[in-house]
């Protein structure tokens, strides 16, 4: 009988009414372990907006820098939000965070040294050692930005957890080429581009095979290709106009196209190049003569080679971006007709 | 009649379709559709430098995600021709059998769900929580952990926390054995498990069982003797038996669990002083490396520049044992239960699965994890 009269009592109790009320959960029943990695908690005032916690972040959307407004006394600052449904916790943004003290604290991240920071950049920057002339004008400029460049064993060599993608080095350099900045996202867009500019040059070049077939052999042909429909087409693929610009020129500047012409009138079917085409391209009907097959040619000009009346006729074509401007860019394209013997 | 159970069904962890051929109540033959959680990760990864893969690459499985940064750093490292310090190495072993048991824990735990023994598997559950506790204390994070990095780990610990973690690891082993022992003797346990979901050694062989399965039906095979770490530095026994059927697979998750507690405490114990991470330049480059998941073999091929990954390839080990699972085991089952249960005692994971696998005809470019070693199986 006691205890219920003790029962009685204790739910009767203020104190106790008032705690069944307001139940809630306490919130420092869950422990945090210290190595816990939480959303990265962000410190605007260090910001020096580099964009180095951007660029690193694995998980798309999930952190991009803000400006906020200017205010009647100073100007706003500039700083990374973190956005808590794309974050995935990784601490990535607070290693690579350059600043003293950090801007972006996440999980133990004071035992990550600066050796192994690295500052993820849009354009990877290499030094070609065959063009390299070591005049040394990308290192002097480099030690007053970033000091990614050092000289190790005579070859100029690029810190690539250093450098912060500037592209000092690439103005500086004196030769074309030598220093390259390639482009690390959007590969699969740079190849479709490439091509593309590879098969418009190819269709212009076909469009005057005519005109090229009456070359003298010591004779230049050019032509002048602009790049506007080009780049349309380009931008389509991806809307980025310096990545577009960079891709034509560095694809301008390596490609060497193989022109092979045809001439059936000059053919008598002695059939010398049926048997040498390596791909089958050439083959011998009895009542159409000897065919060419343009798709599969290798262009290797063996037919040129042996053909004693000239019926193949094998030219080289290169190209060059005139005007930096991509607006109104021209391609000069120059064909040359081969220097390789041929029996005639 | 065809049975078809999944994609979304409350006895399946992931999505996948389970097509049984049933005549009354036994199964004639099962077959198995993936395709529902394919995610492109090897595709994203391409173009990107390791810093970010390594992250991408612990999201390739949700339960053993340890494993798969460390075969991940441990090829770059391949890649480099250099090892982590011995400390590193020491602190990889240690994650990578605190991880092996909440696997373990957890495949158990679902194969008595689905024999319907729901005290144990709430037991399993109970025993697990304390090792992902230990795992969090260590790392900062229960499953995606980030510990590891290319030339080492990311952090180093002290001594507090190896007290808090074998502290955790002994009362884990003083409990363990009560319950290891409802299963190993239970009558009813005994029935739903014994002489069910046979697979024998040859069809192991032929269907490339790995890991607690291919072990379960006598294939002595298990990659922790050939990794440098493990082979150099530990005293361990591979667990095999000779029974091939579900009791088997399940006594050898647990019989692991024991060896793996064995790992930690001589961790603990020998634990080197030094650095745990180190520089390491990596130059172009192809590497392949393997290590034992706690499902079997996971391996990793990566084509690299220095610094961007050109292309990479992964192959988990649940692919060959859901395959096994579904040409072997499902095979002239007596109920559509034992069906079910076979199926858990497989272990499968599907996220891990779905990859795609290339695999070069010409035999050319093969390049083995470990040049000084053979494949073979010991005999039985």
């Amino acid at each position: 009988m006691s205890s219920v009269i003790w029962y009685i009592y204790e739910f009767a109790r203020k104190s106790w009414a008032e705690k069944f009320a307001a139940a809630k959960t306490d919130s420092e029943i869950m422990e945090v372990p210290s190595r816990f990695r939480d959303f990265p908690e962000v410190r605007k005032e260090y910001c020096i907006a580099c964009g180095a916690c951007t660029a690193a972040c694995p998980a798309p959307m999930a952190i991009k820098l803000v400006r906020s407004s200017d205010s009647a006394h100073e100007e706003g600052i500039t700083y990374p939000v973190i956005n808590n449904r794309g974050c995935i916790r990784c601490g990535f943004c607070a290693e690579v965070c350059p600043t003293d003290p950090k801007t972006l604290l996440c999980g133990e991240n004071h035992l990550i040294r600066e050796e192994f920071t690295i500052l993820p950049v849009d354009k990877m920057f290499v030094i070609d050692d065959y063009l390299c002339i070591r005049c040394k004008k990308c290192l002097k400029a480099c030690s007053q930005v970033a000091g990614a460049i050092s000289e190790v064993d005579n070859k100029m060599v690029i810190d690539q957890s250093k450098c912060i993608g500037c592209g000092e080095c690439i103005k500086n350099c004196p030769v074309k080429g030598a220093v390259k900045g390639i482009y690390i996202n959007n590969v699969e867009e740079q190849k479709e581009i490439i091509n593309l500019v590879v098969d418009t040059l190819e269709a212009r070049i076909e469009a005057e095979q005519d005109k090229i077939k009456k070359l003298a052999p010591e004779e230049i042909y050019k032509i002048d290709f602009p790049i506007n429909d080009l780049i349309k087409k380009a931008r389509e693929i991806i809307p980025n106009d310096e990545l577009i610009r960079d891709s034509i020129e560095k694809i301008t500047d390596r490609l060497k196209m193989r022109i092979l012409t045809w001439d059936d009138e000059k053919c008598n079917n002695c059939r010398l190049c049926t048997s040498e085409c390596p791909s089958g391209a050439l083959t011998y009907d009895k009542e159409k003569g000897v065919q060419r097959d343009a798709d599969k040619c290798l262009r290797c000009s063996i037919c040129y080679q042996t053909c004693p009346f000239g019926v193949a006729g094998f030219f080289i074509a290169r190209f060059l971006l005139t005007d930096a401007n991509i607006q109104n860019g021209m391609i000069q394209i120059t064909l040359k007709p081969s220097q390789l013997p041929y029996r005639s | 009649m065809i049975l078809p159970i999944g994609p979304v069904h409350p006895n399946l962890k992931e999505p996948l379709r389970l097509k049984l051929k049933t005549r009354g109540e036994k199964v004639l033959s099962a077959e198995i559709d993936y395709g529902y959680v394919h995610r492109g990760i090897e595709r994203v990864m391409k173009g990107k430098t390791w810093q970010k893969g390594i992250y991408l690459s612990e999201r390739v499985c949700g339960i053993c995600s340890y494993i798969h940064t460390q075969t991940f750093a441990e090829t770059f490292e391949k890649i480099a021709g250099e090892r982590a310090p011995l400390r590193a190495q020491y602190l990889r072993v240690l994650t990578n059998e605190l991880d092996r048991i909440q696997s373990h824990l957890l495949a158990n735990s679902t194969y008595f769900k689905c024999i319907e023994h729901e005290t144990l598997f709430m037991y399993m559950l109970y025993l697990r929580e304390p090792v992902m506790d230990a795992i969090e204390l260590l790392t900062g994070n229960r499953v995606n952990m980030g510990w590891n990095v290319v030339g080492g780990v990311k952090m180093d610990v002290n001594q507090s926390h190896l007290d808090s973690i074998l502290k955790i690891i002994l009362d884990l082993e003083s409990e363990y054995d009560r319950y290891v022992e409802m299963f190993e003797h239970g009558p009813l346990v005994g029935l739903r498990s014994h002489d069910v979901g046979k697979l024998t050694r040859e069809d192991a062989i032929k269907a490339r069982a790995v890991g607690p399965i291919g072990r379960a039906s006598g294939l002595n095979h298990d990659l922790r003797e050939q990794h440098h770490t493990y082979r150099d530095n530990f005293d361990f026994n591979v667990i095999w038996r000779k029974d091939e059927d579900n009791y088997a697979r399940t006594m050898n998750r647990f019989d692991e669990i024991k060896e793996s507690i064995k790992l930690i405490k001589q961790v603990i114990e020998n634990l080197p002083e030094g650095e745990v991470r180190k520089k390491v330049n990596i130059p172009a480059g192809y590497g392949e490396w393997r290590n034992e998941a706690p499902r079997g073999e996971v391996s990793y091929m990566i084509e690299t520049n220095g610094n961007l990954i050109k292309n990479i390839s992964i192959r988990t080990p649940s692919i060959m044992n859901i395959d096994a699972c579904a040409k072997y085991m499902l095979k002239d089952v007596a109920t559509v239960a034992d069906a079910i249960s076979t199926y858990a005692s497989v272990d499968p994971c599907i996220a891990c699965t779905e990859r795609v696998v290339i695999v070069d005809e010409s035999d050319n470019y093969r390049e083995y994890a470990y040049p000084d070693y053979k494949l073979e199986y010991k005999d039985k």
